[in-house]
């Protein structure tokens, strides 16, 4: 007899929030794949408490699924980043809206990205 | 009045003539254009064969007693069906041999001029192709052959017009032809579409004779606007400027435009349907009204003009005013009889004036007459004859066809139009003789005899033969009147020819010499000035030379109705309407594209909290409600 | 309240904690350093939950492999620490405004929740083999798929780098 399942379910959301808050709030490409992968890890407890709480083993698996597909997206998304950083030595997520290659009219008019 | 079926020789007689000169055309332009030679000669043997078979027709049905006609089947669409086929009446059998002879006489004669011309083969290929479209008007047993023929005589008259292409003018004159003619046919292409659909028949034979459904209202439409082609084709007022402009094209061309083709499609077909345009008065008036304006219009304008050509040109369009003022005082064979006589003397004139032009390389009269143009022997007396026929004096054909006008003129109901029509001869002895002895007997004799000083091609002999035989013709044509008007009428119970005005007979030939004597006055002799009253009188002669300014009309018209009336309105409603609804559609378009790319377009975190906020938007939302 | 409860709310403090952490820290090698002590934690949660297999996974290729990558390319790219720009006022407003629909739909979904949700959790362990077996048995497909998933990644990686690489000379070149 172990904790209820709310409290893992909860444990989850927090993780989740956490990793929601730093992939929305850091201006760091690498920061936003930490947070994903914070997402990541809290969507596996959740799986794996759940699996628990109805006794099925599904839920391990799936939370072997994640991690797999984690590792997966995270060798893409950091050599992705890589690429990024070599062509503008940069990896501020604004670097990318601005690249010379895709001229964009609009991009001083833009709400959500003003900065100074 | 019954139809009968064409006997099988006549039938292939009459193809002969119309096709042969199609396969000439065809074999010049695919094979022969490289080789002037063997093109002019097929040209010319298949114009000889057309003859030959329109003269056989011509004798083997010189008695017929009731029209031939024979089609087959071309295509049909349900009940609609265009048929291809024959009719054979005095009227085609004539047409069809002054058509056939004047194209083989002026293309024998082309042989001579247009000798080392770039264009020689290209140039008898229209021809033949001219020939071809002519003969199949003139055989075409309902009106949509002859507006396919019609159309094509238009192509190939442009062709021709247009034949030096190297010239701007040139190609100009052939445009404004096309052009002006095309006015025309828009108005017959109206006409017989209402036949086709009110009327039910595109027969002519069916048309002449009544046996179509259509009141006499739209009769009247209906031939109002045929007649409008005929305008068009026959250069009447209002459509009359584009002729003397088609004398851009090689003179041989404008000989047979003027005398035999072309202009003579028009009163052709107006005699062609002459018992259906007779149903209706108003078109009778309208068409002797058309003439009658036409016909001193141009004389007119050939009173100052000082090129031989031009002046021939104003005379060709006064002479078919002539026509078409006899046929719309129902002087159905005098018209047709000026016809034929006109399509001689006419040629004649062309022919002549073109050995002169030859020789002297230029198109003023009077320089002609200054280098010595009356040397030129042969052509001077051939040219006078013709003269002569055009002023209408005995005993030359001109005269017969001109009393018999007016006679037609005479049997009118207002006496204005007789009168008119004297005016007229008058006029037309007076610049025809005008023309003659300002060449004949110029003021200042230019030294030395240089006729053939320019380095043109002396005229051959082949074109002096055609000369004479069309002198001949001119000369001996009269002498069949009474016999081709038998002929002609036979199956025309609506002509009112006949009637004899002794009055208008003796006036006729009277008013001729009178113009003539006119001429004499200021021209011929020696103590005159050359300068005729017309040009004395300064704003007259003004008006007269720049064709009463109907050019100044049409550009008028062109300029304020066209340019700036209907395609400026089209351009603003262009701009304002339709580009302005485009850009409004097109600006929401963008405005919301931008809206939509605005969830896009942002960096990857606003999008993200994007996707976020909906999915648990959504959550919410489903777990609540 | 039972020893595993108690172990329970420590790990998942830890779990918290170092997330936090993780999360806020301007120097990305502390960061993904506080990361490892946080995917180690979860590891333990798992092997507490009865996941002794995905816990070991998640030590090995988590805790180990992914992190160690993260590491190679913070050293590679050497970004100096506080270069991080801050974002403007009303992005954070939207982004916390996020969380509060987030927060607001766990609630929710936690009010909604079952009466045997509230109940503690029977304490179970699926053996390695159990599991590997069921994983084989029903899941062969899924595992397949993610085989090929990962060699593509691999093979993506490695397209990814050379052509960064291809582009940098290329530009350096002219």
């Amino acid at each position: 007899m172990i904790v209820p399942y709310t409290h893992v379910m909860l444990l989850g959301a927090i993780v989740f929030l956490m990793g929601m808050i730093c992939t929305l709030t850091r201006r760091n490409l690498i920061m936003i794949i930490v947070g994903l992968e914070i997402m990541l890890n809290a969507a596996a407890i959740v799986f794996v408490g759940a699996g628990l709480q109805f006794q099925q083993i599904e839920g391990q698996v799936m939370a072997l699924f994640i991690v797999a597909v984690a590792a997966a997206e995270v060798s893409v998304g950091l050599a992705m980043v890589v690429c990024i950083y070599r062509q503008r030595h940069s990896i501020d997520p604004q670097c990318i809206e601005n690249s010379p290659r895709v001229p964009d009219p609009k991009a001083a008019s833009e709400p959500l990205t003003l900065n100074p | 009045m019954l139809l009968q079926p064409v006997p099988e020789i006549s039938l292939f007689l009459a193809w002969a003539a119309a096709v042969v000169p199609l396969a000439a055309f065809g074999l010049i332009l695919v094979f022969l254009r490289g080789l002037p030679r063997a093109a002019a000669g097929t040209s010319v043997a298949a114009a000889a064969v057309s003859l030959i078979c329109a003269v056989c027709l011509l004798v083997r049905h010189l008695g017929m007693d009731a029209p031939l006609q024979s089609s087959v089947t071309w295509m049909a669409s349900g009940d609609f069906e265009i048929a291809v086929g024959v009719l054979l009446d005095p009227l085609s059998l004539v047409m069809l041999v002054i058509v056939t002879c004047i194209a083989f006489l002026v293309q024998v004669y082309s042989l001579g001029y247009m000798a080392g011309d770039a264009g020689y083969g290209r140039y008898f290929g229209f021809m033949s192709l001219f020939a071809w479209a002519m003969a199949g008007l003139v055989l075409a047993p309902n009106i949509l052959q002859v507006f396919i023929f019609w159309e094509l005589v238009g192509v190939s008259s442009y062709l021709l017009i247009g034949f030096w292409y190297e010239k701007f003018s040139a190609t100009r004159a052939g445009k404004k032809a096309f052009i002006m003619t095309r006015a025309g046919d828009t108005l017959f292409f109206w006409g017989w579409l209402i036949l086709l659909v009110w009327g039910g028949t595109l027969q002519i034979f069916e048309l002449n004779s009544g046996a179509h459904g259509l009141s006499s209202a739209m009769t009247t439409a209906s031939a109002l606007l045929v007649f409008g082609g005929i305008i068009g084709k026959s250069a009447q007022f209002p459509l009359m400027t584009w002729l003397p402009d088609a004398m851009e094209g090689p003179t041989p061309v404008s000989a047979l435009l003027h005398s035999a083709t072309m202009v003579a499609a028009g009163v052709f077909l107006l005699g062609r349907l002459f018992p259906f345009f007779s149903q209706s008065d108003t078109v009778m008036t309208v068409c002797m009204a058309v003439g009658t304006v036409s016909m001193l219009l141009s004389a007119t304008m050939a009173m100052v003009s000082r090129d031989i050509k031009q002046v021939w040109a104003y005379s060709t369009i006064s002479q078919l005013g002539f026509m078409i003022m006899a046929l719309g005082a129902g002087g159905y064979a005098a018209g047709i009889f000026h016809l034929t006589t006109h399509a001689g003397f006419k040629a004649l004139l062309f022919l002549c004036a073109g050995v002169l032009i030859h020789a002297h390389d230029t198109n003023d009269m009077f320089v002609i007459g200054r280098a010595g143009g009356r040397r030129m022997k042969t052509a001077m007396v051939c040219m006078t004859a013709g003269a002569l026929a055009l002023a209408g004096i005995w005993p030359f054909s001109g005269f017969f066809s001109k009393e018999a006008i007016m006679g037609a003129l005479a049997a009118a109901d207002n006496p204005v139009w007789l009168f008119c029509g004297l005016a007229g001869v008058f006029l037309t002895a007076y610049y025809t003789f005008r023309l003659i002895f300002i060449i004949l007997f110029p003021r200042t004799q230019a030294a030395g005899a240089n006729s053939h000083g320019h380095g043109s091609v002396p005229a051959s002999a082949a074109m002096y033969a055609v000369l004479v035989i069309l002198a001949v013709i001119t000369l001996a044509a009269g002498f069949f009147a009474q016999g081709f008007q038998d002929f002609i009428s036979i199956h025309s119970p609506h002509a009112k020819d006949g009637h004899t005005a002794f009055l208008a007979h003796i006036a006729s030939p009277v008013l001729a010499v009178a113009g003539i004597f006119a001429a004499w006055m200021q021209f011929g002799r020696s103590a005159s000035d050359q300068v005729g009253f017309a040009e004395k009188i300064g704003p007259v002669g003004r008006l007269f030379a720049s064709r009463w300014y109907l050019d100044h009309v049409y550009a008028w018209i062109t300029d304020r109705v066209l340019d700036r009336g209907i395609a400026e309105g089209a351009r603003r409603t262009e701009n304002r309407v339709i580009e302005g609804a485009l850009a409004m559609i097109t600006g929401w378009v963008v405005i919301c594209g931008r809206m939509a790319a605005g969830w896009h377009r942002a960096m990857i975190q606003p999008k993200l909290m994007v996707a976020v906020a909906v999915m648990f938007g959504l959550t919410l939302i489903l777990l609540v409600v | 309240m039972t020893v595993y409860a108690v172990f329970f709310y420590i790990i998942a403090a830890l779990i918290i904690a170092s997330a936090g952490l993780a999360i806020t820290r301007k120097h990305m090698v502390h960061a993904v350093l506080y990361l490892v002590v946080s995917f180690i934690a979860t590891a333990l949660l798992f092997y507490l939950l009865g996941a002794p297999l995905v816990g070991i996974f998640q030590v090995i290729l988590y805790a180990g492999a992914i992190m160690v990558l993260f590491l190679f390319i913070v050293m590679m790219i050497r970004m100096a620490p506080g270069a991080d720009r801050p974002f403007p006022a009303g992005h954070f407003i939207a982004a916390f405004g996020v969380c509060g629909v987030y927060i607001a739909a766990a609630l929710v979904l936690a009010f909604f929740s079952g009466p045997e949700a509230g109940r503690p959790m029977a304490a179970a362990a699926a053996s390695p083999a159990a599991f590997g077996f069921y994983l084989f048995d029903q899941h062969w497909l899924a595992v397949e798929m993610i085989s090929i998933l990962l060699l593509v990644a691999l093979i993506g990686a490695l397209h990814l780098g050379r052509a960064g690489r291809r582009k940098q000379s290329g530009n350096k070149e002219p």
